[in-house]
Protein backbone atom coordinates (compact mmCIF):
# COMPACT_ATOMS: atom_id res chain seq x y z
CA UNK A 1 0.00 0.00 0.00
CA UNK A 2 1.39 3.41 -0.99
CA UNK A 3 1.54 6.37 1.38
CA UNK A 4 -1.17 8.94 0.61
CA UNK A 5 -1.05 12.68 1.24
CA UNK A 6 -3.63 15.45 1.17
CA UNK A 7 -1.82 18.05 -0.95
CA UNK A 8 -4.39 20.79 -1.57
CA UNK A 9 -7.72 21.88 -0.10
CA UNK A 10 -10.41 24.51 -0.52
CA UNK A 11 -13.82 25.47 0.82
CA UNK A 12 -16.39 28.14 0.18
CA UNK A 13 -18.22 29.97 2.92
CA UNK A 14 -21.02 27.81 4.30
CA UNK A 15 -24.44 29.39 4.52
CA UNK A 16 -26.95 30.07 1.82
CA UNK A 17 -25.56 29.54 -1.66
CA UNK A 18 -26.69 31.68 -4.56
CA UNK A 19 -25.46 28.98 -6.95
CA UNK A 20 -26.24 25.30 -7.47
CA UNK A 21 -24.28 22.54 -5.72
CA UNK A 22 -22.82 21.69 -9.13
CA UNK A 23 -21.41 25.18 -9.60
CA UNK A 24 -20.11 25.41 -6.02
CA UNK A 25 -18.51 21.96 -6.24
CA UNK A 26 -16.77 22.79 -9.52
CA UNK A 27 -15.47 26.10 -8.15
CA UNK A 28 -13.98 24.64 -4.92
CA UNK A 29 -12.60 21.66 -6.86
CA UNK A 30 -10.75 24.03 -9.22
CA UNK A 31 -9.40 25.92 -6.20
CA UNK A 32 -8.24 22.73 -4.47
CA UNK A 33 -6.43 21.53 -7.61
CA UNK A 34 -4.77 24.94 -8.01
CA UNK A 35 -3.89 24.93 -4.30
CA UNK A 36 -2.18 21.57 -4.79
CA UNK A 37 -0.08 23.05 -7.59
CA UNK A 38 -1.53 20.57 -10.07
CA UNK A 39 -3.37 20.76 -13.39
CA UNK A 40 -6.86 19.23 -13.65
CA UNK A 41 -5.58 16.72 -16.21
CA UNK A 42 -3.30 15.23 -13.52
CA UNK A 43 -6.39 14.02 -11.61
CA UNK A 44 -6.89 10.30 -12.15
CA UNK A 45 -10.32 9.88 -10.53
CA UNK A 46 -12.95 12.18 -9.04
CA UNK A 47 -15.01 11.20 -5.98
CA UNK A 48 -18.07 13.40 -5.50
CA UNK A 49 -20.37 13.47 -2.48
CA UNK A 50 -23.88 14.81 -2.95
CA UNK A 51 -27.00 13.54 -1.13
CA UNK A 52 -29.77 15.89 -2.05
CA UNK A 53 -29.04 16.66 -5.70
CA UNK A 54 -32.48 15.34 -6.59
CA UNK A 55 -34.02 18.38 -4.85
CA UNK A 56 -32.12 20.40 -7.48
CA UNK A 57 -33.32 18.02 -10.23
CA UNK A 58 -29.75 16.76 -10.66
CA UNK A 59 -28.39 13.25 -10.24
CA UNK A 60 -25.05 11.96 -11.58
CA UNK A 61 -23.34 15.29 -10.91
CA UNK A 62 -19.80 13.83 -11.00
CA UNK A 63 -19.32 13.97 -14.78
CA UNK A 64 -20.77 17.50 -14.87
CA UNK A 65 -18.11 18.65 -12.38
CA UNK A 66 -15.37 17.01 -14.42
CA UNK A 67 -16.81 18.59 -17.61
CA UNK A 68 -16.69 21.96 -15.86
CA UNK A 69 -13.05 21.39 -14.90
CA UNK A 70 -12.15 20.57 -18.50
CA UNK A 71 -11.48 16.89 -17.80
CA UNK A 72 -14.62 15.10 -19.07
CA UNK A 73 -12.68 11.90 -19.79
CA UNK A 74 -11.69 11.45 -16.10
CA UNK A 75 -13.85 8.85 -14.33
CA UNK A 76 -16.06 9.99 -11.47
CA UNK A 77 -18.47 8.45 -9.03
CA UNK A 78 -21.11 10.31 -7.05
CA UNK A 79 -21.68 8.69 -3.69
CA UNK A 80 -24.01 9.07 -0.75
CA UNK A 81 -23.47 8.16 2.89
CA UNK A 82 -25.79 10.74 4.48
CA UNK A 83 -23.81 13.23 6.60
CA UNK A 84 -20.61 11.19 6.16
CA UNK A 85 -20.70 11.31 2.34
CA UNK A 86 -17.54 13.30 1.66
CA UNK A 87 -15.44 11.48 4.27
CA UNK A 88 -16.60 8.30 2.53
CA UNK A 89 -15.47 9.90 -0.75
CA UNK A 90 -12.07 10.62 0.83
CA UNK A 91 -11.84 7.01 1.96
CA UNK A 92 -12.53 5.82 -1.61
CA UNK A 93 -9.93 8.23 -2.98
CA UNK A 94 -7.45 6.97 -0.37
CA UNK A 95 -8.13 3.37 -1.38
CA UNK A 96 -7.61 4.20 -5.08
CA UNK A 97 -4.35 6.10 -4.54
CA UNK A 98 -2.97 3.74 -1.89
CA UNK A 99 -3.81 0.77 -4.12
CA UNK A 100 -2.10 2.27 -7.14
CA UNK A 101 -5.24 2.79 -9.23
CA UNK A 102 -4.63 6.55 -9.40
CA UNK A 103 -1.67 8.81 -8.58
CA UNK A 104 -3.89 11.76 -7.67
CA UNK A 105 -7.61 11.91 -6.92
CA UNK A 106 -10.08 14.74 -6.39
CA UNK A 107 -12.54 14.63 -3.47
CA UNK A 108 -15.37 17.12 -3.53
CA UNK A 109 -18.53 17.36 -1.47
CA UNK A 110 -21.33 19.83 -2.06
CA UNK A 111 -24.86 20.32 -0.81
CA UNK A 112 -27.62 22.80 -1.34
CA UNK A 113 -30.72 22.80 0.86
CA UNK A 114 -31.27 26.55 1.16
CA UNK A 115 -33.92 26.50 -1.58
CA UNK A 116 -36.12 24.33 0.70
CA UNK A 117 -38.17 25.58 3.64
CA UNK A 118 -37.42 24.28 7.17
CA UNK A 119 -40.27 21.76 7.03
CA UNK A 120 -39.15 20.12 3.78
CA UNK A 121 -35.48 20.23 4.81
CA UNK A 122 -36.43 18.53 8.12
CA UNK A 123 -38.25 15.91 6.06
CA UNK A 124 -35.30 15.29 3.72
CA UNK A 125 -32.89 14.95 6.66
CA UNK A 126 -35.23 12.41 8.29
CA UNK A 127 -35.09 10.22 5.18
CA UNK A 128 -31.53 9.27 6.22
CA UNK A 129 -33.05 7.36 9.17
CA UNK A 130 -34.95 4.07 8.69
CA UNK A 131 -38.06 5.39 6.93
CA UNK A 132 -40.74 2.79 7.83
CA UNK A 133 -39.34 2.00 11.30
CA UNK A 134 -38.23 5.45 12.51
CA UNK A 135 -39.24 8.37 10.29
CA UNK A 136 -42.78 7.18 9.67
CA UNK A 137 -43.21 6.71 13.43
CA UNK A 138 -42.48 10.38 14.06
CA UNK A 139 -38.69 10.59 14.11
CA UNK A 140 -36.96 13.72 12.92
CA UNK A 141 -33.18 14.02 12.75
CA UNK A 142 -33.08 16.27 15.84
CA UNK A 143 -35.64 13.93 17.45
CA UNK A 144 -33.34 10.92 17.11
CA UNK A 145 -30.33 12.72 18.62
CA UNK A 146 -32.68 14.16 21.27
CA UNK A 147 -33.56 10.58 22.18
CA UNK A 148 -29.84 9.83 22.64
CA UNK A 149 -29.48 13.05 24.67
CA UNK A 150 -32.46 12.00 26.82
CA UNK A 151 -30.81 8.65 27.59
CA UNK A 152 -27.50 10.42 28.34
CA UNK A 153 -28.93 13.03 30.70
CA UNK A 154 -30.84 10.41 32.68
CA UNK A 155 -27.81 8.10 32.90
CA UNK A 156 -25.28 10.76 33.93
CA UNK A 157 -27.48 13.47 35.50
CA UNK A 158 -26.04 16.20 33.31
CA UNK A 159 -27.11 19.85 33.35
CA UNK A 160 -28.15 21.94 30.32
CA UNK A 161 -25.07 24.13 30.94
CA UNK A 162 -22.76 21.20 30.09
CA UNK A 163 -24.23 21.01 26.59
CA UNK A 164 -24.47 24.78 26.41
CA UNK A 165 -20.70 24.91 26.92
CA UNK A 166 -20.22 22.88 23.73
CA UNK A 167 -22.43 25.28 21.76
CA UNK A 168 -20.78 28.40 23.22
CA UNK A 169 -17.28 27.01 22.50
CA UNK A 170 -18.09 26.04 18.89
CA UNK A 171 -19.72 29.41 18.18
CA UNK A 172 -16.62 31.16 19.57
CA UNK A 173 -14.44 29.14 17.18
CA UNK A 174 -16.72 29.72 14.18
CA UNK A 175 -16.65 33.47 14.85
CA UNK A 176 -12.98 33.31 13.79
CA UNK A 177 -13.54 31.13 10.71
CA UNK A 178 -14.22 32.88 7.38
CA UNK A 179 -15.76 29.62 6.03
CA UNK A 180 -18.34 29.45 8.84
CA UNK A 181 -22.10 29.81 8.45
CA UNK A 182 -22.46 31.48 11.88
CA UNK A 183 -19.63 33.93 12.52
CA UNK A 184 -20.90 35.13 15.86
CA UNK A 185 -20.35 34.19 19.47
CA UNK A 186 -23.27 33.29 21.72
CA UNK A 187 -23.56 33.53 25.50
CA UNK A 188 -24.66 30.77 27.84
CA UNK A 189 -27.81 32.79 28.52
CA UNK A 190 -28.60 32.98 24.80
CA UNK A 191 -28.20 29.20 24.66
CA UNK A 192 -30.44 28.61 27.69
CA UNK A 193 -33.10 31.03 26.42
CA UNK A 194 -33.30 29.46 22.96
CA UNK A 195 -36.49 27.52 22.13
CA UNK A 196 -36.78 23.73 22.31
CA UNK A 197 -36.56 21.95 18.95
CA UNK A 198 -36.83 18.41 20.33
CA UNK A 199 -36.38 18.16 24.11
CA UNK A 200 -33.76 18.29 25.59
CA UNK A 201 -32.26 19.86 22.44
CA UNK A 202 -32.65 23.62 22.18
CA UNK A 203 -32.17 25.62 19.00
CA UNK A 204 -28.51 26.24 19.89
CA UNK A 205 -27.87 22.53 20.42
CA UNK A 206 -28.59 22.00 16.72
CA UNK A 207 -26.50 22.53 13.61
CA UNK A 208 -28.06 24.71 10.92
CA UNK A 209 -29.21 23.64 7.48
CA UNK A 210 -26.26 24.95 5.46
CA UNK A 211 -25.30 25.04 1.82
CA UNK A 212 -21.64 24.62 1.09
CA UNK A 213 -18.84 22.92 -0.79
CA UNK A 214 -15.40 21.63 0.17
CA UNK A 215 -12.72 19.82 -1.79
CA UNK A 216 -9.25 18.35 -1.53
CA UNK A 217 -6.67 16.61 -3.68
CA UNK A 218 -5.03 13.43 -2.43
CA UNK A 219 -1.88 12.16 -4.09
CA UNK A 220 0.84 9.57 -3.77
CA UNK A 221 4.17 11.13 -2.76
CA UNK A 222 6.06 8.69 -4.98
CA UNK A 223 4.29 10.26 -8.00
CA UNK A 224 4.20 13.85 -6.68
CA UNK A 225 7.20 14.17 -4.35
CA UNK A 226 7.29 17.99 -4.15
CA UNK A 227 3.97 19.24 -2.76
CA UNK A 228 3.05 22.93 -2.98
CA UNK A 229 1.88 22.92 0.66
CA UNK A 230 2.73 21.14 3.88
CA UNK A 231 0.89 17.89 3.16
CA UNK A 232 -1.26 15.85 5.54
CA UNK A 233 -0.02 12.29 5.73
CA UNK A 234 -3.05 9.98 5.90
CA UNK A 235 -2.11 7.70 8.79
CA UNK A 236 -5.50 5.94 8.90
CA UNK A 237 -8.67 5.98 6.81
CA UNK A 238 -11.39 3.82 8.36
CA UNK A 239 -15.06 3.27 7.56
CA UNK A 240 -17.50 1.33 9.73
CA UNK A 241 -21.19 0.47 9.76
CA UNK A 242 -23.71 -0.36 12.48
CA UNK A 243 -27.38 -1.13 13.06
CA UNK A 244 -29.29 1.95 11.93
CA UNK A 245 -32.53 2.06 13.92
CA UNK A 246 -31.95 3.24 17.50
CA UNK A 247 -34.52 0.78 18.85
CA UNK A 248 -32.40 -2.10 17.58
CA UNK A 249 -29.32 -1.02 19.57
CA UNK A 250 -28.83 -2.26 23.12
CA UNK A 251 -26.69 0.76 24.09
CA UNK A 252 -27.94 4.32 23.59
CA UNK A 253 -24.97 5.91 25.42
CA UNK A 254 -22.64 5.81 22.43
CA UNK A 255 -22.43 5.09 18.70
CA UNK A 256 -20.99 1.62 18.05
CA UNK A 257 -19.78 2.62 14.58
CA UNK A 258 -17.68 5.44 16.11
CA UNK A 259 -16.27 3.13 18.79
CA UNK A 260 -15.08 0.63 16.21
CA UNK A 261 -13.84 3.21 13.71
CA UNK A 262 -11.81 4.97 16.41
CA UNK A 263 -10.25 1.79 17.72
CA UNK A 264 -9.31 0.60 14.23
CA UNK A 265 -7.95 4.01 13.18
CA UNK A 266 -5.67 4.23 16.23
CA UNK A 267 -4.48 0.68 15.57
CA UNK A 268 -3.64 1.41 11.93
CA UNK A 269 -1.96 4.73 12.77
CA UNK A 270 -0.03 3.12 15.62
CA UNK A 271 -1.10 5.96 17.92
CA UNK A 272 -3.05 6.40 21.12
CA UNK A 273 -5.68 9.08 21.71
CA UNK A 274 -3.31 11.10 23.93
CA UNK A 275 -1.00 11.60 20.92
CA UNK A 276 -3.68 13.53 18.96
CA UNK A 277 -3.15 17.30 19.03
CA UNK A 278 -6.61 18.43 17.88
CA UNK A 279 -9.87 17.05 16.54
CA UNK A 280 -12.71 17.83 14.21
CA UNK A 281 -15.64 15.65 15.36
CA UNK A 282 -19.20 15.22 14.16
CA UNK A 283 -21.26 17.61 16.31
CA UNK A 284 -24.52 17.83 14.37
CA UNK A 285 -25.97 18.31 17.86
CA UNK A 286 -24.08 19.10 21.07
CA UNK A 287 -24.82 15.59 22.39
CA UNK A 288 -23.05 14.19 19.32
CA UNK A 289 -19.78 15.95 20.26
CA UNK A 290 -19.96 14.51 23.80
CA UNK A 291 -20.67 11.00 22.50
CA UNK A 292 -17.89 11.24 19.89
CA UNK A 293 -15.24 12.23 22.44
CA UNK A 294 -16.23 9.32 24.68
CA UNK A 295 -16.63 6.77 21.88
CA UNK A 296 -13.22 7.70 20.41
CA UNK A 297 -11.60 7.14 23.81
CA UNK A 298 -10.62 10.72 24.69
CA UNK A 299 -12.78 10.88 27.84
CA UNK A 300 -14.44 8.26 30.07
CA UNK A 301 -18.15 7.68 29.48
CA UNK A 302 -20.41 10.33 30.90
CA UNK A 303 -17.64 12.92 31.35
CA UNK A 304 -17.21 14.68 27.99
CA UNK A 305 -20.00 17.23 28.51
CA UNK A 306 -18.53 18.09 31.92
CA UNK A 307 -15.05 18.50 30.38
CA UNK A 308 -16.47 21.01 27.90
CA UNK A 309 -17.85 23.10 30.75
CA UNK A 310 -14.36 23.08 32.30
CA UNK A 311 -12.74 24.35 29.08
CA UNK A 312 -10.72 21.22 28.28
CA UNK A 313 -11.91 21.22 24.65
CA UNK A 314 -11.52 24.95 23.99
CA UNK A 315 -9.12 26.11 21.28
CA UNK A 316 -6.45 26.80 23.93
CA UNK A 317 -7.47 23.88 26.15
CA UNK A 318 -5.71 20.56 26.70
CA UNK A 319 -7.56 18.98 23.74
CA UNK A 320 -8.90 21.47 21.16
CA UNK A 321 -12.10 20.09 19.61
CA UNK A 322 -13.71 21.60 16.52
CA UNK A 323 -11.53 24.69 16.12
CA UNK A 324 -13.46 25.30 12.87
CA UNK A 325 -16.68 25.78 14.84
CA UNK A 326 -17.86 22.28 13.95
CA UNK A 327 -21.11 21.31 12.29
CA UNK A 328 -22.79 23.18 15.12
CA UNK A 329 -21.58 26.65 14.12
CA UNK A 330 -19.37 26.36 11.03
CA UNK A 331 -22.41 24.66 9.52
CA UNK A 332 -23.50 21.32 8.14
CA UNK A 333 -23.82 21.23 4.34
CA UNK A 334 -24.40 17.46 4.60
CA UNK A 335 -22.21 16.17 1.77
CA UNK A 336 -19.53 18.86 2.18
CA UNK A 337 -19.12 18.39 5.92
CA UNK A 338 -16.56 15.57 6.05
CA UNK A 339 -14.32 17.17 3.41
CA UNK A 340 -14.68 20.49 5.23
CA UNK A 341 -13.30 18.93 8.42
CA UNK A 342 -10.15 17.97 6.52
CA UNK A 343 -9.95 21.48 5.02
CA UNK A 344 -9.77 22.76 8.62
CA UNK A 345 -6.93 20.36 9.48
CA UNK A 346 -5.10 21.37 6.28
CA UNK A 347 -5.49 25.08 7.05
CA UNK A 348 -4.35 24.63 10.67
CA UNK A 349 -1.26 22.70 9.56
CA UNK A 350 -0.44 25.23 6.83
CA UNK A 351 -0.83 28.29 9.04
CA UNK A 352 -3.95 29.42 7.21
CA UNK A 353 -6.22 29.65 10.26
CA UNK A 354 -5.33 33.08 11.62
CA UNK A 355 -7.18 33.95 14.84
CA UNK A 356 -8.21 30.37 15.53
CA UNK A 357 -4.86 28.55 15.62
CA UNK A 358 -4.57 25.53 17.85
CA UNK A 359 -1.33 25.25 19.88
CA UNK A 360 -0.03 22.01 18.33
CA UNK A 361 -0.63 20.66 14.80
CA UNK A 362 1.50 17.53 14.64
CA UNK A 363 -1.42 15.09 14.52
CA UNK A 364 -5.16 15.47 14.00
CA UNK A 365 -8.23 13.26 13.86
CA UNK A 366 -11.43 13.83 11.88
CA UNK A 367 -14.66 11.99 12.71
CA UNK A 368 -17.74 12.05 10.51
CA UNK A 369 -21.02 10.19 11.15
CA UNK A 370 -23.73 9.14 8.69
CA UNK A 371 -27.12 10.01 10.24
CA UNK A 372 -27.31 8.43 13.72
CA UNK A 373 -24.31 6.18 13.18
CA UNK A 374 -25.33 3.69 10.50
CA UNK A 375 -22.05 4.82 8.92
CA UNK A 376 -18.91 6.35 10.37
CA UNK A 377 -15.55 7.55 9.06
CA UNK A 378 -12.41 8.31 11.06
CA UNK A 379 -9.22 9.71 9.55
CA UNK A 380 -5.95 10.34 11.38
CA UNK A 381 -3.42 12.72 9.86
CA UNK A 382 0.09 13.74 10.76
CA UNK A 383 2.81 15.99 9.41
CA UNK A 384 5.57 14.48 7.30
CA UNK B 1 -29.26 -26.29 -13.14
CA UNK B 2 -27.08 -26.72 -10.05
CA UNK B 3 -28.63 -25.82 -6.71
CA UNK B 4 -27.70 -22.37 -5.35
CA UNK B 5 -24.50 -22.50 -3.32
CA UNK B 6 -25.85 -20.23 -0.59
CA UNK B 7 -29.15 -20.40 1.18
CA UNK B 8 -31.16 -17.30 0.34
CA UNK B 9 -33.83 -16.93 3.00
CA UNK B 10 -37.21 -15.39 2.35
CA UNK B 11 -38.63 -12.91 4.86
CA UNK B 12 -41.75 -14.07 6.69
CA UNK B 13 -43.48 -10.75 5.99
CA UNK B 14 -42.90 -7.57 4.04
CA UNK B 15 -42.55 -3.96 5.21
CA UNK B 16 -45.98 -3.37 3.69
CA UNK B 17 -47.41 -6.22 5.79
CA UNK B 18 -45.90 -4.63 8.93
CA UNK B 19 -47.58 -1.30 8.11
CA UNK B 20 -50.92 -2.97 7.23
CA UNK B 21 -50.64 -4.99 10.45
CA UNK B 22 -50.60 -1.99 12.78
CA UNK B 23 -52.89 0.15 10.63
CA UNK B 24 -55.67 -2.38 9.95
CA UNK B 25 -55.22 -5.49 12.06
CA UNK B 26 -54.14 -3.96 15.42
CA UNK B 27 -51.17 -6.25 15.18
CA UNK B 28 -47.45 -5.52 15.65
CA UNK B 29 -45.64 -7.91 13.35
CA UNK B 30 -42.01 -8.67 14.05
CA UNK B 31 -39.21 -11.16 13.65
CA UNK B 32 -37.57 -13.53 16.12
CA UNK B 33 -34.04 -14.85 15.69
CA UNK B 34 -34.17 -18.64 16.14
CA UNK B 35 -30.59 -18.63 17.47
CA UNK B 36 -30.12 -15.64 19.80
CA UNK B 37 -33.80 -14.87 20.42
CA UNK B 38 -33.57 -11.21 19.36
CA UNK B 39 -36.99 -9.73 18.67
CA UNK B 40 -37.38 -6.77 16.33
CA UNK B 41 -39.93 -5.06 14.15
CA UNK B 42 -37.28 -3.87 11.68
CA UNK B 43 -37.47 -5.67 8.35
CA UNK B 44 -34.59 -7.90 7.30
CA UNK B 45 -33.65 -11.36 6.08
CA UNK B 46 -31.15 -12.08 8.85
CA UNK B 47 -30.65 -11.18 12.51
CA UNK B 48 -28.90 -7.82 12.87
CA UNK B 49 -27.26 -9.06 16.09
CA UNK B 50 -25.90 -12.51 15.16
CA UNK B 51 -26.48 -12.87 11.40
CA UNK B 52 -28.70 -15.95 11.66
CA UNK B 53 -31.21 -16.54 8.85
CA UNK B 54 -33.99 -17.16 8.22
CA UNK B 55 -35.91 -15.30 10.91
CA UNK B 56 -39.16 -16.54 12.38
CA UNK B 57 -42.48 -14.73 12.31
CA UNK B 58 -43.34 -13.11 15.65
CA UNK B 59 -46.01 -10.93 17.15
CA UNK B 60 -44.70 -8.14 19.35
CA UNK B 61 -46.44 -7.30 22.60
CA UNK B 62 -48.12 -3.90 22.45
CA UNK B 63 -47.36 -3.09 26.09
CA UNK B 64 -44.09 -1.76 27.33
CA UNK B 65 -42.16 1.03 29.03
CA UNK B 66 -40.39 4.09 27.65
CA UNK B 67 -36.59 3.78 27.37
CA UNK B 68 -35.93 7.30 26.08
CA UNK B 69 -37.82 9.94 24.16
CA UNK B 70 -38.30 13.54 23.13
CA UNK B 71 -40.98 16.14 22.63
CA UNK B 72 -40.74 17.10 18.96
CA UNK B 73 -41.54 20.80 18.48
CA UNK B 74 -40.29 21.17 14.91
CA UNK B 75 -41.80 18.40 12.80
CA UNK B 76 -41.23 17.23 9.26
CA UNK B 77 -43.97 17.74 6.67
CA UNK B 78 -45.67 14.41 7.50
CA UNK B 79 -46.24 15.40 11.16
CA UNK B 80 -46.46 19.16 10.85
CA UNK B 81 -50.07 19.34 12.04
CA UNK B 82 -49.34 17.10 15.05
CA UNK B 83 -46.48 19.04 16.69
CA UNK B 84 -45.70 19.13 19.51
CA UNK B 85 -45.85 15.39 20.06
CA UNK B 86 -43.72 12.75 21.80
CA UNK B 87 -41.37 10.39 19.94
CA UNK B 88 -40.37 7.47 22.13
CA UNK B 89 -38.38 4.23 22.17
CA UNK B 90 -40.34 1.53 23.96
CA UNK B 91 -39.04 -1.66 25.60
CA UNK B 92 -41.85 -4.14 24.94
CA UNK B 93 -43.03 -6.72 27.44
CA UNK B 94 -41.74 -10.08 26.25
CA UNK B 95 -38.82 -8.52 24.38
CA UNK B 96 -37.95 -6.21 21.51
CA UNK B 97 -38.01 -2.46 21.20
CA UNK B 98 -40.16 -0.32 18.95
CA UNK B 99 -40.26 3.39 18.14
CA UNK B 100 -43.51 5.27 18.02
CA UNK B 101 -45.21 8.57 18.66
CA UNK B 102 -47.69 9.81 21.24
CA UNK B 103 -49.98 12.67 20.22
CA UNK B 104 -50.68 15.68 22.39
CA UNK B 105 -47.89 15.19 24.90
CA UNK B 106 -46.13 18.51 25.51
CA UNK B 107 -44.08 17.93 28.66
CA UNK B 108 -40.93 15.78 28.72
CA UNK B 109 -41.77 14.79 32.33
CA UNK B 110 -44.71 12.80 30.94
CA UNK B 111 -42.39 10.51 28.97
CA UNK B 112 -39.74 9.85 31.63
CA UNK B 113 -37.88 6.52 31.33
CA UNK B 114 -39.97 3.71 32.80
CA UNK B 115 -43.32 5.27 31.90
CA UNK B 116 -45.76 2.48 30.91
CA UNK B 117 -47.29 2.75 27.43
CA UNK B 118 -49.29 0.60 25.07
CA UNK B 119 -49.77 0.36 21.32
CA UNK B 120 -52.76 2.52 20.32
CA UNK B 121 -54.23 1.68 16.91
CA UNK B 122 -55.08 4.90 15.08
CA UNK B 123 -56.09 6.24 11.70
CA UNK B 124 -52.95 8.44 11.75
CA UNK B 125 -49.72 7.18 10.12
CA UNK B 126 -46.95 5.51 12.08
CA UNK B 127 -46.86 3.30 15.15
CA UNK B 128 -48.72 5.16 17.85
CA UNK B 129 -48.53 4.62 21.60
CA UNK B 130 -50.56 5.96 24.49
CA UNK B 131 -49.50 6.36 28.08
CA UNK B 132 -51.06 3.89 30.50
CA UNK B 133 -52.36 6.03 33.33
CA UNK B 134 -53.23 4.38 36.63
CA UNK B 135 -57.00 4.15 37.29
CA UNK B 136 -58.06 5.91 34.12
CA UNK B 137 -59.79 4.59 31.04
CA UNK B 138 -57.95 5.25 27.82
CA UNK B 139 -59.40 6.03 24.42
CA UNK B 140 -59.00 2.52 23.04
CA UNK B 141 -60.89 0.98 25.98
CA UNK B 142 -63.90 3.26 25.98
Amino acid sequence: MREVWVVGAASNRYGKLAETAREAATRVAAEAIRDAGLEPKQIGHTFVANCFGLTEHQAHVGPLINNGLGIPEVPSVTLESACSSSSAALHEAFVHVAGGFADAALVVGAERLGHLDTMSATGYFAYAADYPFETKNGATFPGLYATLADAYRHAYRTTPEMFGAIAVKNHANAARNPHAHFQKEISMQTYLDSPMIASPLRLYDCCPFSDGAAAMVVAAPDAFPRPANEPLVVRASVRTGAVTALQDRSDLLGLPSTQRAGKEAFRRAGLEPRRIDFLEVHDCFTIAEALALEDLGFFPRGSAARESLEGTTARDGRLPVNPSGGLKAKGHPVSATGAGQVVEVFEQVNGRAPGREVPRTGTALTHNVGATGGSCTVHIFSRR
Amino acid sequence: MPPPSIDVPSGPHSVEAFVRGYENDRLLRGFRCPKCGTLTATWGLACSRCGTAPLEEATLNGRGTIVAGTIVQVASDEFVNDAPYAYVLVELEGGGRLSGWIPQVRDAAEIAPGTPVRFAPSYKPGVQFERVLPSSTTASER
